[in-house]
C-alpha cells in the first residue's frame, strides 16, 4: 500500500538512517494525509499503520519507536475541541519528536567515544550504525584503535561494518562468530549496538550478542551497549524464550514459515547483569537506571 | 612423496577413521619398509616421517598419535643386539598399538552413551566421529533424544554431522555458531569431541568450542568431552595464545599465508574448569585426573 511504499522509499533513500526513524517519518506523513473524522479514529488508524510497518520490518525499534511517537503526539490532543486544530498540534509535536530523535545518534556518540582510550582494541558485533558513529567520532578525535568485528551470520552483516571501518582507515579484522571466545582475551572493551532496550536494562540485539556478553564477563572486559532512547521497549524477558517471536524473525520469515522452530532466530536477549553501561541520548546509564528512564519515557 | 601419498590414500579410503589412526597406520607401514641400518637412524627417520605427516594434516592428534606410537614401539627396542630382531619386535608392538587404538573409539562410546538419558536434548559442536559413535550407541540402546548441532564455520562441518544424524533417524536442528548462547538454556547436556587433550585436562577442539563451554557453565549445563587416549598431548596452554600456531591453522594455510594474524584460527582451547567430565578409553576422567593418565601414557 501507499504507506508501505513510502516507508520502503524512506529506507532506501537514506540507508544511514535508523529503521525506526524512517518509520516515524512515515507515520508523520500518514498523519498529515489522514482523512479521519475523530481523534479516536485517528489513533486507531495510526495504530493500524504501526502494525503494518512492523509487518514490513519486524525489528523491535520500529515497534517501540512507533508507540513512543503515538504517545508523544497524543499528550496534548485533548485540549482542543476542534479536530483540525488537534491535528495541527499533533503534527507540530510529531515534527518535534522526529527532529529530536534524528539528533539522538550523535548525542550517543558524543557520550561514548570518550570511553575509547588511545591504543584500545575493540570488539564489536555485526553491523550497527550507532557503533559506527561512535567509532567515527573517536577516529576524528585522533584516537588510534583497532577493531575486531564478528562476521555475524546468517547475513554477514559484519562484512558491511568492516568495509565501513576500512573507509575510516581503522585497522579492522573480521572474525568468525565461533571465534568470539578465542578473541575476547585480546581485546580491551566490547561495544555493541542494540535493536531494543528492555525494562530490566537488558538489550535485544543481533544473534550472537548474548554469547559475546557471556565471554566478556568471563574475561572481565567492559561490555558497552549503545542505543537511542526510542529503542526502549515495554518488555521484560527473563530468558531467550520470553522474547516474542514477532521480533525474533524477519518479517518475511514470519509470513512464509511453516515451523518457526526450524528458522534461525535473528536476535537474542542479553540480560542486564552482563552489561557494564548503556550509552543513550538520555545519558550514560547503568542497566538498573534504565527502568527509571523507561518509565519516564512512557508516562 | 610415497609416505604422504600412503597417508592421503588411507584418509581417503576410510573417512570414518580418525586422522591420528591413519597417521599411525602410515608410520607402521613406513617402519616396515624402512631401510635404516641403526636403531637411532630408524628413530630419526620415524621422527622425520611424523614431521612430514604433520605438514600434511596439522591436527593435534596426528602429532600426539605419532609421538605416542614412537614411544610405544621403542619401549622394548634395547633388548636385542640384532637390528632385524629389534625391527620385528617394533613392528609387532606397532601392530598391537594400532589394534588397541582402533578399538578405542568404541570403548569411549560404550562409556559415554549411558550418560544420555531418555528424552535428553543434546548440543554438540561441529563434526566429530567420536560423538557420532556415542550417539549411534545411544540410539541403538533405544534412547530418544534430540540434537542441536552448530554449523561450525568456516567449513560448515556441522552440516555433515547433521546429515549423519538424520541417517540415524535422530531429530536434529542445525544452528548458527552465533546462536549457541541462545540455545543453551534449552538443552540438557553438551557433548563435544576433542582434537587434542592437554596436560591440564583442557581440550583443543574446533573453534567455537570455548564459547560453547563458557555459555554451558553460565547455565550450569554439564559439558562432556569425548576423546581417545592417543589425543593426549604434552602441552600446557594457559590461554588461547599459548596454543602453537602449527595446530591453529590448516597445513595449507601455514604454508601459503603471509600473515597468520589475518587467517581464521581453526581451533581453540577450552580450560579444564569448564569441562565436567572427559570420556576416554582409559575411563571416565575428571579434568584433574587427566594429568595423571597423561603422565602414565608418556612414561
Amino acid at each position: 500500500s501507499e504507506l508501505v511504499e513510502y516507508f520502503r522509499s524512506q529506507m532506501r533513500e537514506n540507508t544511514d538512517v535508523a529503521s525506526a526513524v524512517a518509520a516515524i517519518r512515515t507515520l508523520l506523513e500518514f498523519l498529515k494525509r489522514d482523512k479521519g473524522e475523530t481523534i479516536l479514529g485517528l489513533r486507531e488508524n495510526l495504530t493500524k499503520a504501526i502494525d503494518k510497518l512492523t509487518s514490513v520490518d519486524s525489528s523491535v525499534a520500529v515497534s517501540s519507536g512507533g508507540e513512543l511517537f503515538l504517545r508523544f503526539i497524543s499528550l496534548a490532543s485533548l485540549e482542543h475541541p476542534d479536530l483540525s486544530e488537534c491535528k495541527k498540534v499533533m503534527i507540530v509535536r510529531g515534527e518535534l519528536f522526529l527532529k529530536k530523535i534524528s539528533l539522538s545518534r550523535d548525542k550517543v556518540a558524543k557520550l561514548c567515544h570518550t570511553f575509547i582510550k588511545d591504543g584500545a582494541i575493540i570488539l564489536t558485533h555485526s553491523y550497527s550504525r550507532v557503533v559506527l558513529r561512535v567509532l567515527e567520532k573517536a577516529a576524528a578525535a585522533k584516537k588510534r584503535f583497532t577493531v575486531f568485528v564478528t562476521e555475524s551470520q546468517p547475513d554477514s552483516a559484519g562484512q558491511h561494518m568492516a568495509d565501513a571501518l576500512r573507509k575510516l582507515n581503522v585497522p579492522v579484522t573480521v572474525i568468525l562468530d565461533a571465534a568470539v571466545g578465542y578473541v575476547v582475551e585480546k581485546v580491551d572493551l566490547v561495544i555493541v549496538g542494540a535493536e531494543g532496550v528492555v525494562e530490566s536494562g537488558g538489550i535485544i540485539n543481533k544473534i550472537g550478542t548474548y554469547q559475546l556478553a557471556v565471554c566478556s564477563k568471563a574475561h572481565n572486559k567492559p561490555f558497552y551497549a549503545v542505543a537511542e532512547s526510542f529503542k526502549f521497549v515495554r518488555l521484560f524477558p527473563l530468558n531467550q524464550q520470553d522474547v516474542p517471536d514477532k521480533f525474533k524473525y524477519k518479517a518475511d520469515t514470519l509470513k512464509k514459515s511453516n515451523n518457526l522452530a526450524e528458522e534461525h532466530p535473528m536476535i537474542d536477549y542479553t540480560p542486564p547483569s552482563l552489561i557494564t553501561l548503556l550509552f543513550t541520548d538520555l545519558g550514560v546509564l547503568t542497566p538498573s537506571a534504565v527502568s527509571d528512564e523507561l518509565i519516564k519515557l512512557y508516562l
